[in-house]
């Protein structure tokens, strides 16, 4: 059984009188322990994919199987629920609660889930440490680097053993080696828990580092590396904003 | 749980903002709970006035329709010694009762040989009269060794030109009809502290104005209750056992016969609805403001956790909480500084001039434990429930649009 499986899925933006459609029909399936990106440019639809597919917005025609269920006509708690213990987020901006601590931010999910204070904690402290931050826990997340914040981002996403993790552009507001720190701790997450990880990016640099690539353009997959492995690096040229990046 | 860590921490976080929302609100809840305790004294006072010192006592009983008309036809409502006998055994059976004193009311004319003017009079027991004055801080008393020896109201004695030891003739038609005068000694001149009664009041001995009024008998009773008996309780007891009796009788309280405690207590009692709804459209803004700031500052956070599974209402919760702690600690700010302020009054021998009087009394205010716990448990409703409102739109935000916020 596909985790993700979609069916003609749109999403159009009304802005006043002009409709934007900003995904068009997108059939897409995934299977468990897969580890993907969605690659395009800017306004190509990546953000708005994740959005759907993580259950925090709603297609306007189409419909998202996920894990068999038909998400179509959940009410609004039951897709809280289904976030909170099947789904995973790391954010660009990393989204950490500011008032809580490493260790507080990735027992969020369970705090709110109503997981006991002590089980709660003995499972954050397993995952902090599992992305090497366990001299961290009682750090706030400004007093973390933003390589360190993402690596506590991505403890919490793994702290209730989701199905899926879902990751808009995560490296892009890092450096070119955190970047790929990151990403390669992800894979390794993916190695080793076999957790499905769903990301977008349009840093190139990754590219070698990519099991399966979804290609967007204009709200329609354009190509998919499962389909044919296209030669992605000559058919996309790098944006400059990340050439500089990978100088630096 | 996690809403209330998230609460403190960001109270904490924003501890200046916290800090005046909850100054607000502590000063509010100070300026209801001293006036609370300043009006608690003040009716204390007035109703002793009334019961002791104007010699109201707790409970008046006359013959049915004496209230309404008794000061045009007495004759018709004059209790006869037998009665009052009679009555006077019945009441003294119930050991709430102190006294139970006999009163006659009188008006007429009071000369001083040159001049005249009316009077109203009220005859009671010497003896009776001076225990109903022990409790009071009333100085005066008559005396029951001198029969026809009164106490006059200072603006009449004034106006006569009389002092203590004066003399002077009170006229008044007895119940028959006819005319009648007597002898008054002046005992003593006392202010009645009321511009309406200090120019035309007497205090007599209930035998001087039988013998003015050429009467046996008295046109009610005055009842004086043990400290700490209510006085309506005891009139709904007494009612049934009066008509057992064969009495046919009205029983009024002293509230009910001092309509200028009532004046005061409904002005008074407005002021304080005055002030309690401005402190508490206060609070309710300063908690709306504080929060709808919060909610703004932390849009981004709220898309968060409702992203990792946080139902709607637990993102309400979080800021019900943070209102309700706001308004908990707010209130306890009011309470150390109403505390505060009523020792320093208490202490410090503050002494205010009130409007009705010439000179300056102690302001004292009353310490109502009850009333610091009541506004507390309002005053912290209301934070909570003016948290809901920006609470449930911070639940209501769209989750994409709120983690797109910066
Ligand atoms: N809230 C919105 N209202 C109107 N249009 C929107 C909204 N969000 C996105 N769009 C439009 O939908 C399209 C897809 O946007 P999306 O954010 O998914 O692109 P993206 O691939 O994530 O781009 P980027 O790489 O810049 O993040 C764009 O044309 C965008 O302008
Ligand atoms: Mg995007």
């Amino acid at each position: 059984m596909p985790l993700i499986e979609t069916h003609e899925l749109c999403k159009t933006y009304r802005l006043g009188e002009i409709e934007v459609p900003a995904l068009r029909n997108i059939s897409l399936r995934i299977e468990p322990g897969e580890f993907t990106a969605l690659w395009g440019p800017s306004g190509s639809g990546k953000s708005t994919l994740l959005n759907l597919l993580g259950l925090i917005d709603t297609p306007s025609a189409g419909n998202i199987i996920l894990n068999g269920r038909d998400t179509a006509n959940m009410t609004d708690a039951a897709r809280a629920r289904l976030r909170n213990e099947g789904i995973g987020f790391i954010f660009q901006g990393f989204n950490l609660i500011p008032v809580l601590s490493a260790l507080e931010n990735v027992m969020l999910p369970l705090s709110i889930r109503g997981v006991s204070r002590t089980r709660a904690h003995c499972e954050a402290d397993r995952r902090l440490a599992e992305v090497g931050l366990g001299k961290y826990t009682h750090h706030r997340p400004d007093q973390l680097s933003g390589g360190q914040r993402q690596r506590v981002a991505i403890a919490r996403a793994l702290v209730t053993n989701p199905l899926l993790i879902i990751a808009d552009e995560p490296t892009a507001n890092l450096d070119a080696a955190t970047g790929l720190a990151v990403i390669e701790q992800m894979k390794a997450l993916n190695h080793t828990l076999g957790v499905t990880f769903l990301f977008s990016t349009h840093d190139p640099r990754l590219l070698g580092h990519l099991q399966r690539i979804v290609r967007l353009s204009d709200g329609e997959i354009l190509e998919d590396s499962m389909d044919a492995l296209p030669n992605l690096s000559t058919t996309l040229p790098p944006s400059p904003t990340h050439t500089e990046g990978a100088a630096a | 749980m996690i809403a209330l860590t998230l609460a403190l921490r960001n109270l904490w976080k924003n501890r200046r903002r916290s800090l005046a929302t909850l100054l607000a609100i502590g000063i509010g809840f100070a300026a209801v709970n001293l006036f609370a305790g300043y009006i608690a004294n003040t009716y204390a006072g007035l109703r002793d006035s009334s019961i002791y010192g104007e010699g109201l006592g707790h409970l008046t009983i006359a013959r049915k329709g004496y209230f309404a008309n008794g000061s045009l036809q007495p004759e018709r409502y004059i209790l006869s010694p037998d009665d009052l006998t009679r009555l006077t055994r019945l009441l003294r059976e119930d050991n709430r009762i102190e006294v139970v004193s006999p009163r006659l009311s009188a008006s007429g004319l009071v000369s001083n040989g040159k001049l005249s003017t009316i009077f109203i009079a009220e005859g009671e027991d010497p003896a009776l009269a001076n225990r109903i004055w022990q409790h009071s801080n009333a100085r005066f008393r008559l005396d029951p060794q001198k029969p026809a020896g009164g106490l006059v109201s200072k603006a009449l004695a004034e106006r006569l030109g009389v002092g203590p030891h004066g003399n002077l003739v009170t006229m008044a038609s007895t119940l028959e009809g006819q005319i009648n005068a007597l002898d008054l000694d002046v005992l003593q001149v006392w202010d009645t502290g009321n511009a309406a009664t200090n120019d035309k009041t007497l205090r007599l001995p209930l035998g001087y104005l039988q013998q003015l009024l050429d009467t046996e008998g008295a046109s009610r009773v005055v009842v004086l209750l043990t400290p700490g008996s209510d006085a309506d309780t005891l009139r709904s007891a007494l009612q049934p056992r009066l008509r057992a009796a064969g009495f046919d009788m009205e029983i009024k309280t002293w509230v009910e016969l001092s309509s200028y405690y009532r004046q005061v207590k409904r002005l008074f009692d407005l002021i304080f609805a005055f002030l309690f709804t401005i402190v508490f459209i206060v609070v309710l803004m300063s908690i709306i403001n504080t929060l709808s700031m919060s909610v703004m500052e932390r849009v981004r956070e709220i898309g968060t956790l409702r992203a990792l599974g946080m139902q709607r209402l637990a993102v309400i919760r979080i800021f019900a909480t943070e209102g309700a702690l706001l308004g908990i600690a707010g209130s306890l700010a009011g309470a150390v500084l109403t505390c505060t302020l009523i020792a320093l009054i208490h202490f410090g021998h503050v002494t205010y001039t009130p409007p009705a009087s010439s000179t300056p009394v102690p302001l004292s205010i009353a310490f109502l434990p009850g009333m610091l716990g009541i506004t507390l448990v309002i005053l912290a409703v209301i934070a909570t429930l003016a948290a809901c409102w920006p609470a449930r739109r911070a639940a209501r935000l769209e989750i994409v649009d709120a983690l797109g916020h910066i």
